[in-house]
């Protein structure tokens, strides 16, 4: 091998050893049916954080900037982090109006870290508040 | 060569361990107290290469971004209901030292953040500025119930309900 190429191949390994790769995430495109929930409350579970019960405090960390996530059916949580062509993901008037409702959304699913971030691509359809759980919890948390 | 007294060994290992941790718990299942040095990033940058200057001026998410390249996402202050966002802001894209929980639940893991400072600062920071600035863009000298006063909040509730849907009764005060 000419001494020039040797240098160059032994430099590239040298750089490829000392430099980090970017990093790069994949992507998975999804469908997602579920609740949108505050994502603080559900995690923690010091309260009832489902449905109408949880409601107005849904709201009040919704617009206070908390994550809004979707909870799926089987329980798993995905992060909104943009909807549709808006990448307010905190505080987002439009998301603050529909939070607590049933949707079904597309999107970019990126995990990391144990957490799942969606990028929304198109709310396809949004059935308003299902889960009617104030009838068996109350209002969460203090009641009224 | 030096010997080192076992007792002497405890002490040297306990205060190369870091700063004791002060953060309050919360009582919460996979809680753990966590005081650590990261880069504040906006996650939608982060993760997806969107990157607007100063990590969107506060509309964005933002998370904590460890030396060994786990990504926490920050989703609670010490404000009540309120995020931590503006809490990181002044750090976007750089060093932070911070203080709080990492809570590690099935469904996800996530920071809770009480206490922040630039790296070397003596002094700490409460994780309260959602407060600070709600009082401001409110004329109000007390956010300690925002949630209750906050016009965006009143919109919202007074259209929808406490329940979400005007054609349901919330049900009587506890």
């Amino acid at each position: 091998m000419p001494r020039f190429a040797r240098f160059t191949l032994a430099a590239l390994l040298v750089w490829l050893a000392v430099i980090p790769a970017a990093r790069s995430e994949s992507v998975e495109r999804i469908r997602v049916e579920g609740e949108l929930i505050d994502t603080w409350c559900y995690v923690t579970e010091i309260m009832y954080a489902r449905g109408s019960a949880h409601y107005q405090c849904a709201v009040w960390c919704a617009v206070g900037g908390i994550p809004v996530s979707i909870r799926a059916a089987d329980g798993t949580l995905y992060v909104v982090l943009r909807i549709e062509d808006d990448t307010q993901n905190v505080s987002n008037p439009a998301v603050v109006r529909i939070q607590s409702h049933q949707v079904t959304v597309d999107g970019d699913l990126i995990r990391r870290d144990g957490v799942n971030y969606l990028l929304v691509t198109q709310v396809a359809d949004d059935e308003g508040i299902v889960d009617l759980t104030h009838e068996k919890f109350g209002i969460q948390p203090w009641g009224m | 060569m030096i010997r080192l007294s076992v007792p002497l060994l405890v002490l040297l290992s306990f205060l190369s361990a870091g700063p004791v941790a002060a953060a309050q718990k919360w009582g919460i299942d996979g809680e753990m107290t966590a005081q650590f040095e990261a880069k504040v990033v906006d996650l939608l940058c982060e993760l997806n290469g969107d990157c607007p200057a100063g990590c969107g001026a506060g509309k964005r998410q933002l998370g904590l971004l460890r030396d060994d390249g786990r990504l926490l996402i920050a989703v609670k202050s010490n404000t009540l209901f309120a995020g931590a966002t503006l809490d990181l802001l002044p750090y976007c894209g750089e060093r932070v030292e911070v203080d709080g929980l990492i809570i590690t639940h099935p469904a996800m893991v996530i920071y809770m953040l009480q206490k922040h400072r630039r790296p070397g600062d003596a002094d700490w920071v409460q994780a309260t500025s959602f407060a600070k600035d709600w009082k401001k863009r409110n004329g109000s000298p007390d956010a300690k119930r925002w949630f209750r006063r906050d016009p965006a909040v009143k919109d919202v509730i007074g259209e929808f309900g406490k329940v979400g849907r005007p054609d349901l009764v919330p049900p009587p005060a506890e």
